[in-house]
């Protein structure tokens, strides 16, 4: 017998070991001790005001099924019909439709109540109506990625003909600087992954989410620096240089504006964002510095197309658009936590191709004053420009 | 007020089918058949989801708990019998613990006299000998603690009767008036809480007008155990009488035994629309006050008179909103 059919014989096993133990299960757990009841709490993944209509989404965190009996709005019992079912088996949703003249701007508790008397409070800090899908939403929301995303990287392209004057030290000094800030996206995406992930019911396994998120990327993107290195003709250890290093930093952040791109669409979506002009040239001045992390590692090289550095730019920014595409018309946290650790393998992985660039091909290596100075100034750059949007 | 007509309409959509379906055979000696709806009610284009009016927040007009009639052995008391000092009035009451419907689709893990909540009324002349056998059929000890006068070994909070046992409360009733009766075991807010309570009335010696008598027992109940109420209602369920509106007859005399024994909050009340009413308060003396609202604390209790001067349907609720709009809110429905 070939070894795969051997392998399978674990598995049988288990399923045996199983099937006993469920037709017996619950008097063996009896044995030690009585399994307390469900807490029957929904978690309201999100509250959207339409016109004359609250809309509540709902999902059940529980292992036990959970039934919608009761919505109350601002502790009063209102009528409401579903879209979904009402009684809700495991991770299952449904959407409460509550119609109800609200008030803009102001505060609202919605509750939830299950079959079992269970409330489910939600607050909301501030009524503003939520923009379905439109053409006109559309492309306000690609407006904004294209100005939190595309532009700013498109400038910070800019730079380049300054590096390329620049000494040798400089430009080791602004590859640093892109490792710098790259390590300051990572930790903000992992920040933000984990935070997002803390209101995700238990059964969604967050932290393994991130964990696989992170590995994704991470060695996704070491696969295709290989392919990228294979293809350039040199021995596969060597470093990525040029306009390949250029590359794969542009996937990077990409990869973590895709996220941001999410997280200001679901916020502009569920009016927690006044996304006011302040905060979109924050986010400018923010990103601009990735366009030079781009340009950093084809400063010393050939010339690079004007329509290479333009597809550069949109790999970099573009994503910021689809991100609040997404995050505007689906506003999923689960996806927000995935996209977040996507970013963060992608920002650690393009860290590490950098600093093996610059260990290598840099005046004094790592060692050197230039570099340590770009890395602890990438940071801080990414520090002094984030006030302006947290 | 085209607000109103809405209202009013959209309520009679949502009563429509029980009226419908409910010849409220006790209530309409004499009256012409209900099993048409009036001829204003149009039950074809009624958008019970157009807006959150009055009507609107009781639902659809899917069938409370148990049918219309479910809740009349706690809406109509037994009736009055003539004063006849040393008469024996017997009443078997027995404790249960048991899941009940407080509003459509919740469920309460209750503790019952009877298996309602409130439990079954009782109705005493006073001079009679009450007898009220009381057996625990629930899980944790409980007594039941009448008010008025009676020996301090008939008062329900020494005799712990404990589950599986009986106890025979044997006292005379007296003095006259409305009261109530409860659990007085300890922790005594849970045992509220839970549902063990009801009403009980004597009756004076030289009997009252005739008039149609109602019990009403303001009630709240506490779902999540986070000591508040999420349900209020009368006699139960929460927007019972929202469902299915008492019908009464115009000029004739409404007669009420009212009663708050909602826990947790300090106080509920009684506010009734487009009349006023006499209250007497406990129902202990010929005193009374011409209101529409009165305010009960918990414990406290009255007699509500009304002669509705119109036809129609009259909104009855606790002027509390918040009350009101988590299910204490009911209709008269005055006819001729």
């Amino acid at each position: 017998m070939p070894w795969r059919l051997w392998a399978l014989l674990p598995l049988l096993l288990l399923v045996g070991v199983v099937a006993l133990f469920a037709s017996t299960g619950a008097s063996l757990l009896d044995l030690v001790g009585h399994e307390p009841p469900p807490a029957d709490q929904f978690d309201v993944r999100r509250v959207e005001f339409k016109p004359d209509e609250i809309r509540i989404r709902v999902t059940n965190p529980q292992r036990q099924e959970l039934t919608i009996a009761s919505v109350t709005v601002d502790d009063a019992i209102v009528p409401f019909r579903l879209d979904g079912p009402a009684e809700l088996g495991r991770l299952r949703s449904s959407t409460v439709i509550v119609p109800f003249q609200w008030v803009e701007d102001d505060p609202y508790t919605v509750g939830v109540t299950s079959s079992s008397g269970i409330e489910t409070s939600f607050d909301v800090p501030a009524a503003v109506e939520a923009r379905g899908a439109s053409g006109r939403g559309f492309l306000g929301y690609a407006l904004i990625g294209l100005l939190v995303g595309v532009v700013p990287v498109a400038l910070g392209l800019g730079w380049l003909p300054s590096l390329r004057k620049a000494g040798s030290r400089w430009v080791a000094a602004f590859m640093a600087l892109t490792a710098g800030l790259l390590s300051f996206l990572a930790l903000d995406a992992l920040a933000e992954a984990l935070d997002l992930q803390s209101g995700l019911p238990s059964g969604f396994q967050g932290p393994g989410l991130i964990l696989l998120g992170v590995a994704t990327s991470y060695l996704g993107l070491t696969f295709v620096a290989q392919r990228f290195s294979a293809r350039g003709g040199r021995e596969r250890s060597a470093p990525l240089e040029g306009i390949a290093l250029a590359t794969l930093v542009a996937i990077g952040i990409g990869l973590h504006n895709l996220g941001e791109g999410l997280a200001i669409g679901s916020s502009i979506a569920l009016g927690e964002l006044a996304l006011g002009t302040f905060l979109i040239v924050g986010f400018m001045v923010h990103n601009v510095t990735e366009g030079l992390g781009i340009a950093a590692p084809i400063a010393d090289g050939a010339r690079v197309a004007p329509a290479r550095l333009g597809a550069l730019a949109l790999v970099a920014g573009a994503p910021a658009i689809v991100g609040a595409w997404v995050g505007g018309f689906i506003t999923s946290d689960l996806l927000g936590v995935f996209f977040f650790a996507l970013a963060v393998g992608a920002a650690l992985q393009v860290v590490v191709e950098v600093g093996r660039y610059v260990a290598r091909r840099a005046p004094g290596g790592l060692r050197s004053g230039y570099v340590i100075g770009g890395y602890l100034a990438g940071i801080a750059v990414m520090y002094v420009t984030g006030l302006l949007v947290a | 007020m085209p607000k109103r007509s809405v209202t009013r309409r959209q309520l009679l959509a949502a009563a429509a089918p029980a009226v419908a379906a409910v010849p409220f055979a006790k209530l309409a000696v004499g009256e012409t058949s209900h099993a048409a709806p009036p001829p204003h009610v149009h039950l074809a284009g009624m958008d019970m989801s157009s807006g959150p009016t009055h009507a609107a927040m009781i639902g659809d007009a899917v069938p409370a708990p148990g049918g219309p009639n479910d809740l009349d052995a706690l809406l109509h008391p037994p009736s009055a019998l003539p004063h006849k000092p040393g008469r024996v009035r017997e009443y078997e009451l027995t404790a249960s613990d048991r899941q009940i419907e407080v509003a459509n689709g919740v469920f309460f893990s209750a503790w019952t006299y009877n298996g309602t909540v409130p439990g079954p009324v009782i109705r005493a002349t006073e001079g009679d000998l009450l007898r009220v056998t009381f057996g625990n059929g629930g899980s944790h000890p409980h007594t039941i603690h009448f008010h008025g006068i009676h020996p301090s070994n008939m008062d329900g909070v020494f005799e712990i009767v404990e589950p599986g046992s009986r106890l025979v409360y044997e006292f005379p009733a007296r003095p006259y008036g409305m009261h109530l009766y409860h659990c007085h075991s300890t922790p005594l807010k849970k045992h509220i809480a839970k549902g063990l309570y009801g009403a009980f009335i004597i009756d004076p010696p030289e009997p009252r007008p005739p008039a149609q008598e109602l019990v009403m027992v303001l009630n709240g109940f506490d779902t999540d155990g986070d000591g508040e109420n999420n349900f209020y209602g009368v006699n139960g369920p929460a927007f019972y009488y929202a469902r299915y509106p008492i019908r009464v007859r115009r000029s004739h005399t409404v007669r009420i035994y009212l009663a708050n024994l909602t826990e947790f909050d300090p106080i509920n009340s009684f506010h009734l629309h487009g009349d006023f009413f006499r209250y007497y308060p406990t129902g202990s003396s010929d005193h009374f006050e011409y209101t529409d609202t009165v305010m009960l604390c918990q414990g406290q209790r009255g007699i509500v008179e009304i002669d509705f001067a119109n036809t129609g349907h009259f909104m009855f609720h606790a002027h509390q909103t918040e009350f009101t709009e988590l299910g204490w809110m009911g209709f008269f429905e005055v006819v001729d």
